[in-house]
C-alpha cells in the first residue's frame, strides 16, 4: 500500500514538473494542453472506473489459482488451445504474469503453452471498451481476432526454435552424443 | 458517454452476484479495485498531460510523417520500437494510441505500438531472463517483434 502511494506521488510530481515547464515556456499552450487533458479525462473516466471494477472482480474470482488449474499440468493441443484463449481475460502486468508462468512451468506446462499464454494475455479483453473508445471498434475487433492465431503461432514456432537451440547446445557440448542422436 | 454507463452497469451486476455468493470475496475485489485505481490514476494523469502536450506542441505533420500511413513499413517499425521502450501500463496505452491516431498515425504503426507496449518491456527483461533464461527471453521478444510486424502490415492493408 505504501509503495502504491509513493509511486502515485512520484507520478503526480513528475507530471506537474513536465506540465509546469511547458506552461513556463508557453503559458497559452500549457493551458491548452491542460484543457485537452481534462477533456480526455472527463470522456474516459466512466469507462476507466467500470473497466477497473471488472478487472478487480476478475482478479478475485478468476485468480492465478483457477488459471493454473486450467493449464498447469495439461499438455498437448488441449493445453495449447486453453493457453491461447483463456489468458486474454486476465489483468495484470508482465511483472505479475512472469512469476505466475514460472510456477506453471515448474508444474509441467510445456514451452509452447507458456509462450502462447504470454502472447494471448496480450489480448487484454477486459480493456476492450477502452480500446474501442480510443481506437475504434474495427481496430479493437481485428486485434482481438488476431490474438488467438498469434498466440498459437508464437507457441509452436518458439517451441521449435528453442528445441533446436537446445539440441545444438548439447551437440557442441558433447559431440559424441550427437552421433547417437542422429 | 453511453459506453461507460454500460460498463458501470455490468460491473454493478457482477458485484451484486459476487456479494450474494461470497461477501468476503466481494470485499477483496473492491480492495483490488481500489489498489488498481490508485496505481492507474496517477499514471493516467501523466499520460493525459503528455497527450495534451503532444496534441498542442507536436504538429500533425510530424506524427503523420513518422507514423502515418504514407510512411508505410517504417511507421510500423517505429511504432514497435516506441512500444518496446514505453514504460506505461496497458491501460494507459490505448488512450495514448488514440491521440497518435487523431494526430495522423497509421493503423499499422498503432497496432505495433499497442502490441509491443503490452508484450515487450525493456523494464521487464531482467525479470524474464532470471525466470526463464536467456534463450527463452531472446526468442520470445524477437518472435513477438516479427509477428507483430506482420500484424501491422495486415492492419495497414485492411483498415
Amino acid at each position: 500500500m505504501r509503495k502504491i502511494l509513493k509511486d502515485a506521488l512520484i507520478y503526480i510530481i513528475v507530471t506537474l514538473v513536465i506540465w509546469g515547464v511547458m506552461a513556463i515556456i508557453s503559458p497559452g499552450k500549457g493551458l491548452l494542453a491542460g484543457e485537452t487533458a481534462f477533456k480526455t479525462f472527463v470522456n474516459s473516466v466512466e469507462i476507466v472506473v467500470g473497466v477497473l471494477l471488472i478487472v478487480g472482480w476478475i482478479q478475485v474470482w478468476v485468480g492465478p489459482q483457477t488459471m493454473s488449474k486450467f493449464i498447469g499440468e495439461k499438455a498437448g493441443w488441449k493445453g495449447l488451445a486453453l493457453a491461447s484463449t483463456v489468458p486474454m481475460f486476465m489483468g495484470g502486468s508482465l511483472f505479475i504474469i512472469f512469476p505466475l508462468l514460472k510456477t506453471l512451468r515448474d508444474k509441467g506446462a510445456s514451452m509452447a503453452c507458456t509462450m502462447a499464454f504470454i502472447s494471448a494475455w496480450g489480448g487484454k479483453a477486459p480493456l476492450l471498451p477502452l480500446e474501442i473508445e480510443f481506437l475504434g471498434w474495427k481496430f479493437a475487433v481485428l486485434r482481438i481476432l488476431f490474438i488467438i492465431p498469434f498466440a498459437i503461432i508464437m507457441g509452436i514456432s518458439s517451441q521449435f526454435i528453442l528445441d533446436k537451440l537446445q539440441k545444438r547446445r548439447q551437440s557442441t557440448k558433447s559431440p559424441g552424443l550427437d552421433v547417437s542422436k542422429e | 458517454m453511453d459506453v461507460g454507463i454500460i460498463y458501470l452497469a455490468i460491473a454493478f451486476i457482477l458485484y451484486i452476484v459476487s456479494a450474494v455468493k461470497d461477501i468476503k470475496k466481494t470485499k477483496q475485489a473492491l480492495i483490488a479495485f481500489g489498489k488498481i485505481l490508485l496505481t492507474v490514476l496517477p499514471v493516467l494523469f501523466l499520460v493525459f498531460i503528455l497527450m495534451g502536450i503532444v496534441s498542442v506542441f507536436v504538429s500533425k505533420e510530424t506524427i503523420t510523417s513518422w507514423l502515418g500511413s504514407s510512411s508505410n513499413v517504417f511507421g510500423i517499425l517505429i511504432g514497435e520500437i516506441v512500444g518496446s521502450f514505453a514504460l506505461i501500463s496497458p491501460i494507459a496505452i490505448f488512450p495514448f494510441a488514440g491521440v497518435l491516431r487523431d494526430r495522423g498515425a497509421g493503423y499499422g504503426a498503432l497496432v505495433g505500438f499497442v502490441m509491443t507496449g503490452i508484450l515487450i518491456g525493456v523494464s521487464t527483461l531482467p525479470l524474464e531472463i532470471k525466470m526463464f533464461g536467456r534463450n527463452f527471453t531472446i526468442v520470445r521478444n524477437a518472435l513477438t517483434f516479427i509477428i507483430v510486424f506482420l500484424m501491422g502490415l495486415i492492419f495497414m492493408l485492411v483498415l
